[in-house]
């Protein structure tokens, strides 16, 4: 234990900064474990400057910035990054809106509202994997009953997952049937956590009160959305498991996002050299996207601090 | 063993009793056929221990990668006689058939020699073989200071040994000149009607002779029952959905996924006028008389589907239509076989064929060790027990197929089995040009078919597009 | 809040009646498959009409599956128990190693903190394709290859950014004014720490712990890749029934419900901290 290393710290006169080793010692180690594991994070980018198939190992060659370079020209490369992206707007989008919704029905604390939160959880404790597994029988046309149940309002034919204009749908809606409790409880939390005086005092100022939710609520809610939009895109962008357990990027190349092709591309036809670069650049994305993220999260919660 | 049923078992080997009589005896004594079958197995396995010393790695070990399937549920469950016989140690690990690919590739790629032989596909060693992975067997299987003089190679069905053999130069025929043989076939699955008799009874349908009445009878089958679509085909994005009935019937048209011209060079193949006309039939067939969510449907699909009784009949693995036919499926007991030959004009069938196969892994520290093994678990005393009493089927070598104990257990529960068999086993094999692009290209061609399929393409215009992007990728690999 | 119209009070019942058929439905057909043969699952049109059976249960607990392709044995138990090793103990690690680091970056600015941080959050998307294959390599040579201690390790991929994060974001709203009493009236750091920061973050604690348990426990590409049959995970252990000769819908269904039942122990029974522990980035005046 390293933090045995900082206990001989004198107090002194409050804890400015204390000894200035100390927040170095404590975050460290957490660090270093990561940095561990991710030093092979180094031979992937090495890799994605190869020309590397397995299956051809005489042909293995450095071509530097080749295989980005032909993702330009690739129309199925911006194929995957427009899916990729859809796909996570969609969802992130879709399961906040649910989210919000739910936590504000569950908002009061009773015993009840607690029980069904923790319930809500259940879909979130299923494996993705099987989850797909589950929903691809229930969409079977012949012993699926929710195909069954469709065929009640009218959608005799449905397909789901197997026709090009609803798979998207589809593998969405099992996304936010996983995730959306995912959203719903940070956000739950962040509500009851909420200071009721605003609230008070805008209803004493006879403020209606979808007002009040647009003018209070929402923004100081908003580091928690933050939080929470961040952690589900940071795992949407990268969705696998339902996608590849419902369509396997199908049908045609709807499906084809970022993680699916860069499994097929290695596991499949070992193609290292692309499916690195690949992962790379979902990489670079979720980066940029998820620094975007923090920044306005630190500088909402700087904000909020100042105003109190 | 136990010392009268030896006794009995052991006039069976001096071929003093019938296999039938024995097993009656045994039977007396109360054995059941399948200990029975382990006696017989362990007697037979020390008769061939007199010609060649099994026992030589005694005391070492072997561990294996496994895919979770019948054939490994038969091997495990006759395991002991092998350890039995040579004093070796066997650890295996099961993986999931879902996940199974992945770890073998990913177990390989790091070059682990954890695993000294595992379970593949022969596409599969495209890849294994050229990258160094998996060992090439003909050198053990040459070797008579290595092979039991009982193994007889020659025995193994000359399709497969053939298929399961390749030099490696992309283009180049499987088994032909300077092939390696990456794997040994083990079991394996050709492509076949398998259809339910009771449906076909109740609207007055008889299997299919060709493709043209293949889409005629599914259509009937679709619109005459009640609740049951015609016919069931793989559709999912995969090579899985191009290799099984799909690839079958359309090389029974002469047609080739690639060409390979005679500097060597690879093109596409699959926008000949012929190759049109067939794809023509076969999207028709699917939209028309297919399960609903074609496009999703991998092995597991079709088979349920059979097997409850949602599906007249498949045009797939004539295995998955033997599985089906047992177990607690809503069917079971219902189905037949028959062969199938697409074409009107060819005379006999032409099944591409899926083999299980044992390879040798390139990193293995105990190579003839793991040669004992694979002999053994590829030999003919395992393939007998594994085809009399357990799933093991279809068994890759000609002596099971001529053994009376498996045609009398396949003629009784299996109607037209051997038949479809016998009938297509001249010309089953692989039908694909092997080359390392293999899983890119089946992919590409199997969402070519989705989106004809889901009518977002013409089927002309399609398969000029497929073959536009084949010859792109055969280029870009350098192989075109 | 407290005057609510008769009319709000059932569209509210009415809307939390669609929210719970949506999210348990399919979670009330899978316990119902678990009770179900195959054959009985795979009907036309699909029926709530069966007899009850608890053969799948059965199977999976005693680890025989009696078929009439002979006696097969079942590891689901074994795969259950790895997940619980794995679970349990990179969340621990997790949590050891990951609040004080949340402490350090909620109470100190220093030199670099966002950066470190942010850093550490950007493990979390490190695609694991990239990192798994060269990690065998590199696991062969450490001996950590088919450990327990080496997945854990690479559990911390998972683990350890969201519990910094979730922690992190609790202790800063956590008023250091009591900490700062604390040493002034001349405790350590360390005895702060221990005896006032934790306590008032132990809600925060609870919650983060128990979502990365549950990322944890729904993972299956690391086990796979990196250790032999016998540590594998239930993820990977329920995949067992999707066989050559069917797959085993009822088998899947109960293994689902198997290893959702630890969760939802712990779920249930941290419950009241779980909402409360996950104010992070709450501002309190």
């Amino acid at each position: 234990m390293p933090l045995a290393a900082a206990v001989p710290a004198p107090p002194r006169r409050r804890f400015r900064i204390g000894p200035r080793l100390l927040p170095y010692l404590l975050s460290l180690p957490a660090l270093l474990v990561c940095i561990g594991i991710l030093i092979p994070f180094g031979t992937a980018i090495y890799y994605s400057l190869q020309r590397y198939r397995l299956s051809q190992p005489w042909a293995r060659s450095m071509n530097w910035g080749e295989n980005y370079i032909n993702f330009l020209s690739d129309p199925s490369f911006w194929n995957t990054l427009q899916v990729s992206l859809t796909y996570t707007v969609l969802t992130v989008g879709l399961e906040l809106v649910l989210g919000l919704g739910i936590a504000l029905l569950l908002q009061k604390r009773t015993l009840l509202n607690n029980v069904i939160s923790v319930t809500l959880l259940l879909p979130l404790m299923t494996a993705p994997a099987l989850a797909a597994l589950m929903w691809k029988l229930m969409t079977n046309p012949n012993f699926g009953v929710l195909s069954y149940l469709v065929g009640f309002v009218g959608f005799e034919d449905f397909r789901w997952a197997s026709d090009p204009s609803t798979a998207l749908l589809t593998v969405v809606l099992v996304d936010i049937w996983v995730y959306t409790p995912f959203i719903m409880i940070l956000l739950l939390a962040g509500l009851r956590s909420l200071p009721t005086q605003p609230f008070e005092a805008a209803a004493l100022d006879g403020v209606p009160r979808f007002v009040a939710f647009f003018r209070i609520t929402l923004p100081m809610l908003m580091p928690y959305i933050l939080t929470a939009a961040l952690f589900r895109m940071l795992e949407s962008i990268q969705q696998f498991d339902i996608i590849y357990a419902m369509t396997q990027g199908g049908p045609g190349d709807t499906l084809t996002v970022f993680q699916v092709e860069a499994y097929l591309n290695f596991f499949q036809s070992t193609n290292v050299g692309r499916s690195a670069a690949l992962l790379l650049i979902l990489w670079a994305i979720t980066f940029f996207f998820s620094n975007l993220f923090i920044k306005n999260w630190l500088r909402l919660r700087e904000r909020a601090r100042g105003e109190h | 063993m136990y010392g009268k049923e030896k006794d009995l078992v052991h006039a069976f080997m001096r071929k003093q009793l019938s296999r039938r009589d024995l097993v009656r005896g045994l039977a007396a004594m109360g054995v059941t056929a399948t200990v029975a079958d382990t006696l017989i197995g362990m007697a037979t396995s020390e008769a061939l221990a007199q010609d060649f010393d099994w026992t030589r790695h005694s005391g070492t070990g072997v561990k294996l990668l496994l895919n979770k399937h019948p054939y490994t549920d038969a091997m495990i469950a006759n395991l002991d006689t092998f350890k039995a016989m040579t004093g070796m140690e066997v650890d295996y690990d099961v993986f999931p058939e879902d996940v199974y690919f992945d770890k073998v590739t990913a177990a390989l790629a790091s070059r682990s020699s954890e695993y000294d032989a595992f379970m593949t596909g022969a596409y599969m060693t495209w890849t294994y073989g050229p990258a160094g992975w998996c060992t090439d067997l003909a050198e053990w299987i040459n070797d008579p200071t290595k092979t039991a003089p009982g193994y007889d190679w020659k025995d193994m069905l000359a399709g497969l040994r053939a298929s399961t053999a390749w030099s490696g130069r992309p283009g180049d025929p499987l088994g032909g000149e300077g092939a390696k043989q990456w794997c040994i076939p083990w079991g394996f699955e050709l492509n076949n009607i398998s259809y339910n008799r009771r449906m076909f009874d109740q609207v007055g349908a008889t299997p299919p002779g060709n493709l043209e009445e293949m889409v005629e009878t599914a259509a009937k089958l679709t619109r005459d029952l009640d609740g049951a679509y015609g016919i069931g085909v793989r559709g999912s994005r995969s090579w899985a959905t191009i290799h099984p009935g799909f690839l079958s019937g359309y090389a029974n048209f002469g047609q080739t996924d690639l060409k390979v011209a005679a500097d060597g060079t690879l093109s596409a193949a699959m926008n000949t006028p012929e190759s049109k006309d067939f794809h023509r039939h076969w999207i028709q067939m699917i939209q028309n008389s297919g399960p609903k969510n074609w496009a999703t449907y991998t092995w597991y699909q079709v088979g349920t589907d059979l097997g409850a009784g949602a599906s007249a009949m498949i045009f797939d693995a004539d295995i998955l239509g033997f599985f089906m036919n047992g177990g607690d499926n809503a069917e079971a007991g219902n189905l037949g076989y028959a062969p199938f030959a697409a074409n009107p004009a060819a005379s006999a069938p032409t099944p591409n064929v899926w083999i299980w196969s044992l390879a040798m892994s390139a990193f293995s520290r105990n190579k003839d060790a793991t040669w004992t093994f694979l002999q053994w678990a590829s030999g003919v005393e395992h393939a007998l027990f594994g085809a009399r009493d357990m799933d093991f089927v279809n068994p890759v070598r000609q002596s099971v197929w001529a053994d009376d104990a498996f045609r009398a257990r396949m003629a009784q529960s299996y109607p037209g089995y051997i038949e479809q068999y016998e009938v297509s086993a001249p010309g089953a094999q692989i039908y694909f040009t092997p080359q390392p692009l293999f899983f890119d290209l089946t992919t590409l061609w199997a969402a070519t078919l989705q989106r004809m399929v889901a009518n977002e393409v013409p089927v002309d215009e399609g398969l000029d597009q497929l073959a536009d992007s084949v010859n792109r990728q055969l280029k870009d690999a350098g192989l075109g | 809040m407290e005057h609510e119209s008769r009319l709000e009070r059932w569209l509210r019942g009415i809307a939390l009646a669609l929210v719970v058929t949506f999210f348990m439905f399919p979670i009330v057909w899978i316990v119902l498959m678990s009770f179900q043969t195959n054959e009985t699952i795979l009907r036309m049109p699909p029926s709530l009409l069966f007899t009850p059976t608890l053969s799948n249960y059965e199977a999976l607990i005693t680890g025989r599956l009696v078929s009439n392709a002979g006696v097969l044995e079942i590891e689901f138990m074994s795969n259950l128990m790895n997940s619980a090793i794995l679970s349990v103990g990179s969340v621990t690690i997790a949590l050891l190693l990951g609040v004080p680091a949340a402490y350090a970056f909620a109470r100190h600015q220093f030199r670099g903190s966002e950066d470190i941080a942010f850093t550490l959050l950007s493990f979390r998307f490190a695609p694991p394709l990239l990192v798994l294959l060269p990690l065998t390599l590199y696991f062969q040579e450490l001996g950590l290859a088919d450990t327990y201690v080496g997945l854990i390790w690479v559990y911390q991929l998972i683990c350890l950014p969201l519990i910094l994060w979730i922690v992190r974001g609790y202790f800063e709203d956590i008023s250091p004014d009591v900490e700062y009493a604390y040493r002034i009236s001349g405790h350590s750091w360390w005895a702060t720490f221990r005896d006032i920061a934790l306590p008032l973050a132990r809600p925060g604690i609870a919650a983060a712990g128990l979502l990365a348990f549950i990322f944890a426990w729904n993972n299956f590409i690391f086990a796979l890749v990196l250790a032999s049959a016998d540590k594998q995970p239930v993820t990977v252990g329920a995949l067992a029934f999707v066989t050559a000769s069917g797959i085993q819908y009822g088998q899947i269904a109960a293994a689902i419900v198997l290893s959702i039942a630890p969760t939802l122990a712990l779920a249930l029974y941290a419950q009241r901290y779980l909402v409360e522990g996950l104010s992070l980035g709450a501002v309190k005046g």
